[in-house]
């Protein structure tokens, strides 16, 4: 297992979230133990968009959700600025692989929910929800149901809802896993973009090695089976936005997937 | 009008679209047309039924005719004291107590069941014991318990449409995605949160539909509560027909029923889309 502390990208940036020694099992039917995760140490960066990057079955999901607070770890801790994470809360942000937007509300009320319940008043809430519809590009959108609306679409209120509550960290759990291939690339573009226009820490779980180059700052590989632990950590220093034909970018792929038991 | 397309976020939207001309074949497949001519066969052939006598002998069965004129001669004079109004609102209004009675009881009641386990271990034996007793069992206990007034009947409706609006909104809990739950605390929310925001607005479609069938549950027991003991109502007029060998009464007496069941149907049915306008448009039956 490679040293997973260098960071080449900015090391002097101070560490936002840090995961000491996670471990994770589920007990499922009362005897059956399933390890997930086996002393996963990350560190993640303030401003940095960090791609947790592995094949399907390998913890990533519950890495992610522990750090928004879902699931409590067997052992090990998760801090963030240095408090102990332990529950859910508006300072994570997490953008949900199927979408889970709420279908009886519209597009506006689905981003609004969250600052409701913050209990701002209504001029603030216009104001935030209007900024982070016209952000992800649905403009004109606001009064639409979800069914309505086309995958990509969803997801992208999906992203407004997260990022409208300005939470510390944005968690992104495969949130491209559903869409094909072209509404996926575009929105990986989208992604990229407005993450450059509003930055913000950012975790970003895929197991597609092309999306992982495409948004990441440093990509942080996991072994592809059970239990989960990190194989090996890469900055990725090419500019952006990213082009996924330049020389740099299909190095870096090439080594990555050399790295990979399985071919990406 | 020719087909525009606007070009939307990556998304497009091809609006209008030019008017089809006329074409036969799609005129006779056209489903408005399809029920109409079937309407139109059901009508026929029950005319025919009637006036050849072909279920035995002469006073089996009314033609449409014949119920209609029965039908506007019972709305223009009395019976048993009341007139045909009457007779209509006592039947409506025994329905309606009773289904809100059923109603207030169960969907809440459901619900509790659904979000908490203790409650669930109590309640839910003593209805799994209910729940297959049919309604018209409890008539003679409502009876010799109640008498013969409004109590037993309206008690009879209460029993029947109990049990569908309870279980449609317990099941409308069971049935959420548990990730919508994890939505809501990731945005903040507490456990009071969660049930405001996500299981009373996620169960409202099913609760909505359950008390639709609850309330075509309470028009069959209200009318055959009153076909065993009553002076009034739609139930009384079935009765008397066959008492008095009217099959154009009995037979006046179901369309009325089934005239007024579809309107409250209707009103339900308006009533859940306002309620419920995410749903997609589904075809009713």
């Amino acid at each position: 297992m490679k040293d997973v502390s260098v960071n080449i990208h900015d090391a002097n940036a101070p560490v936002k979230i840090s995961c000491k020694d996670l471990t994770m099992t589920f007990v499922q039917k009362g005897t059956h133990v399933v390890p997930v995760l086996d002393n996963v140490s990350i560190d993640v960066h303030d401003q940095e968009l960090l791609v947790v990057l592995g094949p399907g079955q390998c913890g990533k999901t519950t890495l992610l959700r522990m750090i928004a607070g879902l699931e409590t770890p067997t052992n090990g801790t998760i801090s963030l600025d240095g408090e102990e994470v332990t529950s859910p809360g508006p300072d994570r942000g997490l953008v949900f692989q199927s979408y889970m937007l709420f279908p009886w509300h519209t597009v506006e009320k689905n981003v609004s929910i969250g600052l409701e319940m913050k209990g701002l008043s209504h001029d603030d809430i216009q104001k935030t929800v209007s900024h982070y519809i016209q952000l992800v590009g649905l403009k004109g959108f606001e009064k639409y149901y979800p069914h309505q609306l086309s995958g990509g679409m969803k997801q992208r209120v999906g992203i407004a809802r997260a990022f409208a509550m300005s939470p510390k960290v944005m968690l992104m759990d495969e949130p491209f896993g559903q869409l094909d291939a072209q509404t996926r690339l575009f929105m990986e573009q989208e992604t990229e973009r407005i993450w450059l226009q509003e930055k913000r820490t950012m975790v970003f779980v895929t197991n597609n090695i092309d999306e992982a180059l495409l948004l990441g700052d440093r990509i942080v590989t996991m072994e592809g089976k059970l239990p989960g632990r990190v194989k090996s950590s890469y900055a990725v220093d090419l500019p952006r936005p990213r082009d996924p034909m330049s020389i740099g970018f299909l190095t870096l792929r090439q080594t990555i997937t050399d790295e990979q038991e399985l071919t990406l | 009008m020719s087909n525009a397309s606007q070009n939307v976020c990556n998304e497009v939207i091809v609006a209008g679209g030019d008017r089809k001309p006329f074409n036969i074949v799609a005129f006779l497949r056209n489903e408005y047309f399809l029920s109409c001519v079937s309407l139109l066969f059901f009508f026929s052939f029950w005319h025919w039924a009637a006036s050849s006598h072909v279920l035995g002998h002469t006073s089996a069965l009314a033609t449409p005719m014949e119920v209609l004129s029965r039908l506007a001669e019972l709305f223009t004079s009395t019976l048993a004291g009341l007139t045909m109004w009457g007779h209509i609102w006592a039947s409506l209004k025994r329905v309606l107590i009773g289904f809100t009675l059923a109603a207030l009881l169960g969907v809440p009641l459901g619900l509790v069941m659904a979000l908490n386990p203790y409650v669930n271990a109590i309640v839910k034996p003593i209805i799994d014991i209910f729940k297959p007793m049919p309604p018209l069992a409890w008539i003679s206990v409502a009876i010799l318990w109640f008498g013969v007034q409004e109590t037993p009947k309206i008690f009879i409706i209460v029993i029947g449409s109990f049990i569908p609006a309870l279980l449609n909104s317990y099941n409308s809990v069971l049935l959420i995605e548990p990730e919508l739950y994890d939505v809501v605390r990731v945005l903040g929310g507490k456990r009071w949160d969660e049930i405001r925001l996500v299981c009373i607005p996620a169960s409202l479609p099913a609760i909505s539909a359950g008390l639709q069938i609850s309330m075509s549950s309470a028009w069959g027991c209200v009318l055959a509560a009153e076909l065993v003991s009553s002076r009034s109502g739609l139930g009384y007029i079935i009765i008397q027909g066959m008492k008095v060998s009217d099959p154009a009464m009995v037979l006046g007496g179901m369309v009325v029923i089934a005239v007024i069941a579809w309107l409250i149907s209707q009103t339900l049915e308006w009533a859940d889309r306002k309620l419920c306008p995410w749903r997609r448009d589904i075809k009713s039956f």
